[in-house]
């Protein structure tokens, strides 16, 4: 029962290849009849020509767009993850909040997973207050970690020194600054060495981060970092929740270094098999994939929404090719008259009609390139991307506009009677 | 061919019926008549006679409501759309008062069109020779617009006859021409006849009429009067016989 449909196609299949190849002489006349009404048929294929345009064009820039994020995440290394407290709704519900990360943890995963190169806690706030002389940069985001954290995500300094082990151990009040900061207190390099003032405790400022430029709405550079032992004893109530970013041992270890993390942690939470973790992991290498997923998932939404545009194309071809049956009734009849059947008229005017939208489609694709290289042209834009499938969609997309706008004039012309057609002035 | 009494086309009672808003109209009541291998005949009468109804039955182009049409000892008063387009395509060649040659596309190709709705092989060559015989293998990469009024009709002969059909159908095929092209035409038609070829020619020229074998008068629907007027049979029309009177 399943193979009828299946078996029915295969025969329909040596039929379609006879229909095609006898068809030559139909695609020849539609080219001369559409040479013969260039005009007419450049201003009909213009809907379709536009609706393609607009799909490469929309297409190619989330695409563009979606690459340029990928990269920027991907060049924060794909090997580390974020592991942060979790309450699940239900757990919260129940009024179950509880410290869910603390230095003890992070301890014992340093101590226990031999899958990590690298590890960090991350005590943040955004509402750190920092002044230095009469200037004052108040809501500033303060990042507490070790020294890995440049490695980890490899965000180094490029004035002074970045803090190390022991600044972490001895909880140092020094600090390091985002360039942004240096414009907020109107200072410039020489700020390396001077003292500020952050949440009243006095830091001294030992290096500059390199520029990182802006992560969507987020500036990052502007941030200063303090060994996470400093931050912890600034912000007391910090200390109830740490997350931490780790980074496995090599590509090959991440899934690896994922189970020791959540093994230990598990344990050390008193987590019964099926009760659910109370942390989260992120995993970069899992984020990069996701986000190719939604950018796949988004151009396509994009560029079915645009495709409706066909069918304002669609409906001009329609309008055209009825007029022109209309004009060719005489032809017609004469066809009829030499032997041609009501399938061979139907096959000559929608082979019309498909090649006439196949051609916008055609010409739709190389003006979208075109838009496509214009835009990158400025120096601010990202490199576009038109991937083969959104060309191919948008060509077999037009194709089929054809078929269905043409189907009806094609009908129409088929079912004229001769006798009729060539009384036909 | 295998039929009884030899007639390519025999008409039995021939009827047809329109029906013109609430006003039925009939435009032949009864036509009953023979035409054989290699006639050469006018169908003659005035407009509202029922000689282009006629013409059109005759054609396939056209199925009629009452009486019975065989050609070549076929029935062919009720067949299906496609199988009427087929036997216009292989046994009926037209040809038009108006040419109807389609424009931008050359003479060869006008005249394989027929060919190509068949999907007979050698399809070049064989509108190649039927260009020949109306003398314009010359002409046959030029368009209908850089030929002349008799030029585009001998190109439509040509077209007719690019199948070897059964019979030739032409519909005032001269109306449009002056009188010395005209001549022209009808002095293909007659070089035709003289090959074996059957023609009817639908005309109100007697002049035309005068050149035919045979002409059907044809008044309200009925025919009025049948004439030959053979002075000499042609060839074919004489071998035929011969075979007949042997048999």
């Amino acid at each position: 029962m399943m193979l009828r449909p299946i078996r029915w196609l295969l025969r329909l299949f040596p039929w379609m290849i006879s229909v095609i190849l006898r068809n030559g002489q139909n695609v020849i006349t539609a080219f001369v009849q559409i040479w013969a009404n260039k005009g007419r048929s450049i201003l009909t294929t213009l809907g379709i020509i536009i609706a393609v345009t607009s799909i490469i064009a929309v297409v190619s820039f989330v695409q563009g767009f979606g690459n340029f994020i990928t990269d920027m995440v991907r060049g924060y290394g794909t090997q580390f993850m974020v592991v942060r407290p979790y309450t699940p709704p239900e757990r919260y519900r129940a009024g179950l909040g509880r410290v869910t990360l603390d230095l003890s943890d992070i301890e014992a995963v340093r101590v226990e997973c031999d899958a990590l190169s690298r590890l960090t806690p991350f005590v943040y706030t955004g509402e750190a207050e920092v002044v230095y002389g009469s200037e004052k940069a108040e809501g500033v985001p303060m990042r507490g970690v070790t020294e890995d954290y440049q490695t980890i995500r490899n965000f180094y300094v490029d004035a002074g020194r970045f803090f190390g082990p022991v600044d972490v151990e001895t909880a140092a009040h020094v600090v390091v600054l985002g360039r942004t900061l240096l414009k907020s207190l109107q200072c410039d390099e020489s700020i390396i060495g001077e003292y500020v003032y952050i949440g009243g405790a006095r830091f001294r400022v030992i290096g500059l981060l390199q520029r990182k430029g802006s992560f969507g709405p987020e500036d990052q550079d502007e941030t200063i970092m303090v060994p996470y032992t400093t931050a912890i004893k600034l912000y007391p109530d910090l200390r109830k929740s740490i997350p931490f970013l780790v980074e496995a041992d090599g590509e090959g270890n991440i899934d690896k270094a994922y189970g020791q993390i959540t093994r230990v942690l598990r344990r050390r939470h008193s987590l019964q098999a099926g009760q659910p973790d109370d942390f989260r992991i992120d995993r970069q290498d899992q984020m990069v994939r996701q986000f190719e997923r939604v950018k796949t998932v988004a151009s396509s939404i994009l560029a079915g929404i645009v495709s409706i545009s066909l069918v304002v194309g669609g409906v001009g071809i329609m309008n055209i090719m009825l007029v022109s049956v209309t004009e060719r009734t005489r032809e017609i009849g004469l066809r009829k008259s030499v032997g041609g059947r009501r399938r061979d008229i139907l096959l000559q005017f929608l082979t019309e009609a498909v090649v006439l939208c196949t051609i916008g489609g055609l010409i739709g694709v190389g003006f979208g390139f075109a838009i496509s290289y214009l835009a990158s042209l400025h120096p601010n834009m990202v490199e576009l991307d038109t991937p083969w499938w959104s060309v191919a969609l948008a060509l077999a997309f037009s194709a089929g506009a054809g078929v269905i706008f043409g189907i009806i004039p094609a009908f129409k012309a088929a079912v004229i009677h001769p006798i009729d057609a060539m009384r036909h002035e | 061919m295998g039929d009884t009494n030899g007639a390519l086309i025999e008409l039995i009672g021939l009827e047809k019926t329109y029906r013109v808003g609430t006003e039925i109209v009939r435009a032949l009541r009864g036509v009953t008549v023979s035409i054989h291998e290699n006639e050469y005949v006018a169908i003659m009468g005035p407009s509202g006679s029922g000689k282009s109804t006629l013409m059109n039955i005759v054609g396939c182009l056209d199925i009629p409501t009452g009486g019975t049409f065989n050609l070549r000892g076929k029935d062919v008063s009720k067949l299906s759309q496609s199988r009427l387009a087929r036997i216009r395509g292989r046994q009926i060649g037209f040809v038009f008062q108006s040419f109807e040659l389609l424009p931008r596309t050359t003479a060869l190709k006008n005249v394989q069109l027929p060919l190509l709705y068949a999907q007979v092989s050698h399809q070049r060559k064989r509108a190649l020779a039927a260009l020949e015989r109306v003398s314009l293998s010359d002409r046959a990469k030029h368009r209908p617009n850089q030929l002349s009024g008799g030029q585009k009709q001998r190109v439509a002969i040509a077209r007719a006859l690019a199948q070897e059909p059964d019979i030739i159908l032409a519909d005032e095929p001269t109306g449009n021409l002056d009188s010395e092209t005209g001549e022209e035409i009808m002095t293909i038609f007659d070089s035709l006849h003289a090959d074996g070829q059957t023609i009817i020619i639908v005309t109100h020229e007697e002049s035309i009429a005068a050149r035919c074998r045979r002409v059907i008068r044809l008044k309200d629907g009925l025919i009025e009067s049948d004439e030959r007027r053979g002075d000499s049979l042609p060839q074919a029309e004489v071998s035929r016989a011969v075979s007949l009177a042997a048999s």
